[in-house]
């Protein structure tokens, strides 16, 4: 369960272009939700996720992650909880260049210490839930853009995290490559249980979860 | 991570190939270099030492400080027997030195004239291949000079000329002869060449009153390097607190100084270039960094943690220093190797050495495995050290901000 208290977060805190990003949020997101959060362009959503994903700091306010508090951890910590319980889809794919996709969606895991018979299990497993599993031994570049969001997607499952985190995950992709990460999505939602938090203005995501928070200059509506 | 270390260097291939030659050069200039500069300081001082000084000598205590006939080596067979026992001691002679007046009917000058063993000479000094005219001592020798050119040249002598030799007398008596010249020796040391003469031992000791004296025992060693070692056995087995035993690093102090001063000045201006080459690595690291601060903020954002980080730079370094530093390693080593058997001989100064004869015209290379392992060290280490500014660098992003980076 993650839940946020009176969180606040500044950009440019005291300078006369000061933003209020984050304005007094209390949420409680429970397991397995397939949850948007959702709202014009600025209106904080990218930032309330980066803050549930322990990527950024707020001023003042408590996140809980599963009833540790992990507003107030060091970049360390923060990075152990990322590694451990989180999985997160960027809007750019992020994959690593010079790996394959198998090691790519592995990649975690094995920062994680799986073993290499585990970590080629699952990656099996989730490939073949993404029908990616032709693509293994290719390297990102040569993939096409739905393509790699979906190793991304597959990386981002592998280790099994408690949530995934995904920013604007159809941005670079087509309706119909949407529309198939998102089916997708929520079929790993459905058969592993973990929670996943879209940050989107997609209509297509929107229509596709379970729960939209919505926001409007950096408040919950 | 090593395997996403190996998979960095190849996809950056410009930044790799790089970072491979610069350390590939500075390994191979630095050991270069360091070897040539041993080489030609162990070479100096293998040539200095030939000329006349031994690696180590032995005097009686006070000799070196207040002279004179009362500090003589009084029994030099007792110790030339205990001498004979010591590994590493290669030869050894007695020389008896003193100073006298040498006058012709023109001219005259003052002279350290030295009774010397020539067939010993000729193993330990060189004396004898210093020749330029007439012919070297032999034991059997009786009146005969073999004065430096120098002395020769001030006296206006020629070989066969005679000249009448004053001094004293290892019994302070007054000891006077006439010797002939027959022969003229030239090391390239100007002030040896200035004032020194020599006669033969047996001939000497008899006119000086000095059978079984000698002002010192000259030794000369297997190897230079354990001169210290053997130096301690000398000591040991002499046992006798009348009697120093002294090496090079004493005698030659000046040399020593000089020869120190100089690495010191090599050792700079060899810093300058490591330096040079770890801010080219470094500051190629950084740009390459650059480039790959958001692969790290995504890297970082999906749970890479700093000891990450550090570990995949360090590999990256890590192979492509080893790759440099295996191909340098035997290339160098051959090179100082063969240098070190083929001494590099230079054009011109060749000509002006073969003039004295003595010093030598090559500059022979130092060949060691330690000298080279310190070597390749240092530049791991300094490649090492090259990753640290740019993981800071790094660190210095929030993982967000990096994955946002342009």
């Amino acid at each position: 369960m993650i839940q946020l208290q009176n969180v606040h977060k500044y950009f440019f805190k005291d300078e006369p272009r000061e933003v209020h990003a984050l304005n007094d949020i209390n949420l409680t997101i429970e397991d397995g939700e397939f949850t948007l959060f959702s709202g014009p362009s600025g209106c904080g959503k990218t930032t309330l996720l980066n803050a549930i994903g322990a990527l950024d700091s707020i001023e003042s306010g408590k996140i809980f992650f599963n009833d540790k508090e992990i507003s107030s951890l060091s970049e360390e910590e923060r990075t152990t909880i990322r590694l451990n319980e989180m999985g997160f889809v960027f809007q750019a794919y992020n994959l690593v260049p010079v790996l394959s996709v198998e090691e790519n969606i592995g990649f975690i895991m094995k920062l994680r210490g799986f073993s290499d018979t585990q970590i080629r299990e699952r990656v099996l497993e989730v490939a073949s839930m993404l029908e990616i599993e032709n693509k293994l031994s290719s390297l990102p570049h040569a993939l096409s853009g739905g393509q790699q969001q979906r190793v991304a997607v597959a990386r981002a499952v592998a280790a099994k995290p408690k949530v995934i985190l995904a920013d604007e995950p159809t941005a670079n992709l087509d309706s119909k490559n949407s529309k198939a990460l998102m089916d997708m999505m929520r079929d790993l939602n459905e058969k592993e249980g973990v929670s996943i938090l879209f940050a989107s203005h997609d209509e297509y995501i929107l229509k596709s979860v379970r729960r939209v928070v919505k926001l409007s200059d950096g408040a919950l509506l | 991570m090593f395997r996403l270390a190996l998979k960095n260097i190849l996809f950056y291939k410009g930044r790799s190939i790089t970072t491979f030659a610069l350390t590939f050069i500075s390994a191979m200039l630095f050991i270069v270099y360091v070897s040539m500069m041993d080489g030609s300081h162990k070479s100096m001082l293998e040539n200095t030492l030939k000329i006349y000084t031994g690696a180590i000598e032995i005097y009686h205590k006070d000799y070196r400080d207040i002279g004179g006939n009362e500090y003589l080596i009084k029994d030099v067979t007792s110790i030339t027997n205990k001498l004979t026992q010591i590994q590493g001691v290669k030869a050894y002679t007695a020389r008896y030195e003193t100073y006298g007046l040498l006058s012709t009917k023109e001219s005259s000058a003052a002279s350290m004239i030295a009774g010397i063993e020539p067939e010993q000479e000729r193993v330990i000094s060189s004396l004898a291949t210093a020749l330029r005219e007439g012919e070297f001592l032999s034991n059997e020798s009786q009146n005969c000079l073999y004065g430096g050119a120098g002395l020769i040249e001030k006296l206006k002598l020629q070989l066969g000329d005679e000249v009448a030799f004053v001094g004293a007398a290892s019994d302070n008596s007054f000891a006077a002869d006439i010797f002939k010249v027959c022969g003229i020796f030239k090391t390239g040391s100007f002030e040896f060449d200035l004032s020194s003469s020599f006669v033969s031992r047996n001939y000497f000791d008899k006119l000086m009153m000095a059978q079984n004296k000698a002002s010192y025992i000259t030794i000369k060693v297997d190897d230079l390097e354990n001169v210290d070692a053997i130096n301690e056995q000398i000591v040991a087995v002499l046992n006798d607190v009348e009697l120093e035993s002294l090496t090079w690093k004493t005698l030659m102090k000046t040399m020593v100084e000089a020869m120190e001063v100089d690495s010191i000045f090599g050792y700079i201006s060899l810093s300058l270039f490591l330096v040079v080459i770890f801010f080219v690595i470094m500051i190629y690291g950084f740009i390459n960094v650059s480039t790959r601060i958001k692969e790290f903020g995504v890297l970082r954002c999906i749970g890479f943690s700093n000891a990450h980080i550090f570990s995949l730079l360090f590999y990256e370094i890590f192979i492509l220093s080893s790759l440099a530093l295996l191909l340098a390693a035997p290339i160098a080593g051959y090179i100082c190797y063969y240098y070190s058997v083929h001494p590099i001989v230079i054009e011109g100064i060749a000509d002006m050495y073969k003039d004295y004869g003595i010093v030598s015209d090559e500059i022979p290379f130092n060949f060691d495995i330690l000298t080279l392992s310190w070597n390749l060290a240092l530049i791991y280490l300094l490649n090492f050290l090259s990753i640290l500014y740019p993981y800071f660098y790094i660190n210095s992003f929030k993982p967000i901000e990096a994955t946002k980076h342009v």
